[in-house]
């Protein structure tokens, strides 16, 4: 019997059964690679802003930063801490010359925090306090980054990219509590400790 | 050769029997990339819109494209409260010499919108049009503000307590980073200038104090992306005094004008 696998009988077109098989090992591995290129094109990875689908529809994550206020993400009442249906935290932070929005932020800890952010003018770079994060802000874009705190505490966050001539007073705050103290402090999930 | 067969052999098995599977995968993917693309803005709370001006390219050209000589005949009407050369008699009142005409615009704009209100400027606003708007903004900007001993204003005024003038001083020039306040200067002159940050050299005290206490309780709120909002909710009361009267004396004021144009 000849070893359907073997290149004789692959050449060999008349036999039936391999010529079965190698259609359908194709099939199968075509299936595959489109499986894959669906998964890439649609999930979205922890370690990724967006789905390869959002990219292709969307190029990257873009606002235009002269009507922030209007329409989109960044509107005033949808800034600074917001829970997600799954359970992390989102932060919205708006950087402009010389401000953070919000002025300070209130997190718990022990959830994943995604912050999310643009510029409104010109570059700044946002870096948090004691932990590794820094990321630049660039007007029409937002960029996203991902922390985490384990214990309770105060962070400073500077600008740490000159953005003009007030840039060195540029910082604001993140304050870290534990979950159950930012549910009681912000029962819709929403807390800015800005004032005073 | 091979090839060949095998591609209309692939083609045929689509045609048949995978395409059964195939549609409903491709719309299934397609719903699942909608929902994640929708993901991002989830958690939309109930907008509000500070002001609806926004600093765009079309909306600084419209601002600042006004007449100024249609704008002295339109701005007649203003006389009675903002005076003959916008400097006013009431310490309460805005003075509108040289203020910069995007910074009028917007605010008319704003009262014109109700995202400001004002009792007296609300009707006015509103029997302005875009152009007027535009016009006036042109013709106060023009405005000197060198003395005139035949001009009844208000500023500059004394300051109340000297220690004051310390506190604004650093308020203005340097700011305070430990607490994120930019120095006043940065933005309103004569360091750096904001595109829709008024001049404040030569403001009047009275108003400059009600403003800072209308955006700290939120009376106030057509600043867009919540700048002065943001900073006025930390000023003590001190310093909120201190830095109205300290601009409304005049300290802040050499040189400011000609640096933030």
């Amino acid at each position: 019997m000849p070893d359907p696998n073997s290149k004789v009988s692959l050449a060999n077109s008349e036999h039936p059964v391999a010529k079965g098989s190698s259609a359908r090992k194709r099939i199968r591995v075509l299936a595959v690679s489109i499986a894959l290129v669906c998964t890439w094109l649609t999930v979205r990875f922890p370690y990724e802003a967006k789905s390869g689908l959002e990219h292709l529809l969307n190029g990257p994550n873009q606002v235009n930063p002269q009507t922030l206020h209007l329409r989109g993400e960044f509107m005033e009442s949808n800034l600074g801490p917001a829970e997600e249906p799954g359970g992390g935290v989102t932060v919205r932070i708006i950087a402009q010359q010389y401000l953070f929005v919000p002025h300070c932020i209130v997190v718990p800890t022990g959830v994943p925090i995604r912050v999310r952010m643009t510029s409104a003018d010109v570059v700044h770079k946002l870096s948090i306090g004691d932990t590794n994060e820094e990321v630049k802000a660039v007007p029409g874009y937002v960029v996203e980054t991902r922390v985490q705190f384990e214990r309770a505490g105060e962070h400073q966050m500077p600008c740490h990219e000159f953005c003009g001539p007030g840039h060195y007073t540029m910082r604001s705050r993140l304050i870290a509590v534990s979950p159950e103290e930012f549910r009681k402090l912000s029962p819709q999930g929403r807390m800015n400790c800005a004032s005073r | 050769m091979r090839r060949g067969r095998w591609l209309t052999k692939v083609r045929s098995g689509l045609e048949t029997r995978t395409a059964a599977r195939v549609q409903p995968m491709a719309i299934f993917v397609l719903l699942w990339g909608n929902v994640v693309f929708m993901g991002s803005d989830v958690a939309l709370a109930p907008a509000r819109i500070p002001s609806n001006v926004a600093w765009t390219a079309e909306t600084i050209a419209t601002a600042s494209s006004g007449d100024a000589f249609r704008g002295s005949l339109i701005g007649r009407r203003c006389d009675r409260c903002h005076g003959r050369e916008g400097f006013s008699s009431s310490p309460s009142i805005p003075n509108l010499a040289s203020m910069d005409r995007l910074v009028i615009w917007k605010q008319l704009d704003d009262f014109r919108s109700g995202k400001r209100s004002s009792h007296v400027m609300q009707p006015i606003a509103n029997s302005l049009s875009l152009r007027d708007s535009a016009d006036v903004a042109a013709y106060y900007w023009m405005l000197p503000i060198a003395p005139d001993p035949h001009d009844d204003r208000a500023f500059p005024q004394a300051m109340s307590d000297p220690k004051h003038e310390a506190i604004a001083g650093r308020l203005i020039s340097t700011g305070d980073g430990r607490r994120g306040l930019p120095p006043c200067q940065a933005c309103h002159g004569p360091i750096g200038f904001v595109v829709g940050a008024p001049s404040l050299a030569t403001q009047n005290a009275t108003y400059l104090l009600e403003q800072i206490e209308a955006f700290a309780s939120g009376g106030r709120a057509n600043d867009i992306n919540m700048r002065m909002r943001a900073i006025a909710t930390q000023l003590t009361e001190d310093e909120r005094h201190a830095l109205a009267e300290s601009y409304g004396a005049g300290v802040a004021g050499s040189g400011s004008r000609l640096a933030a144009r």
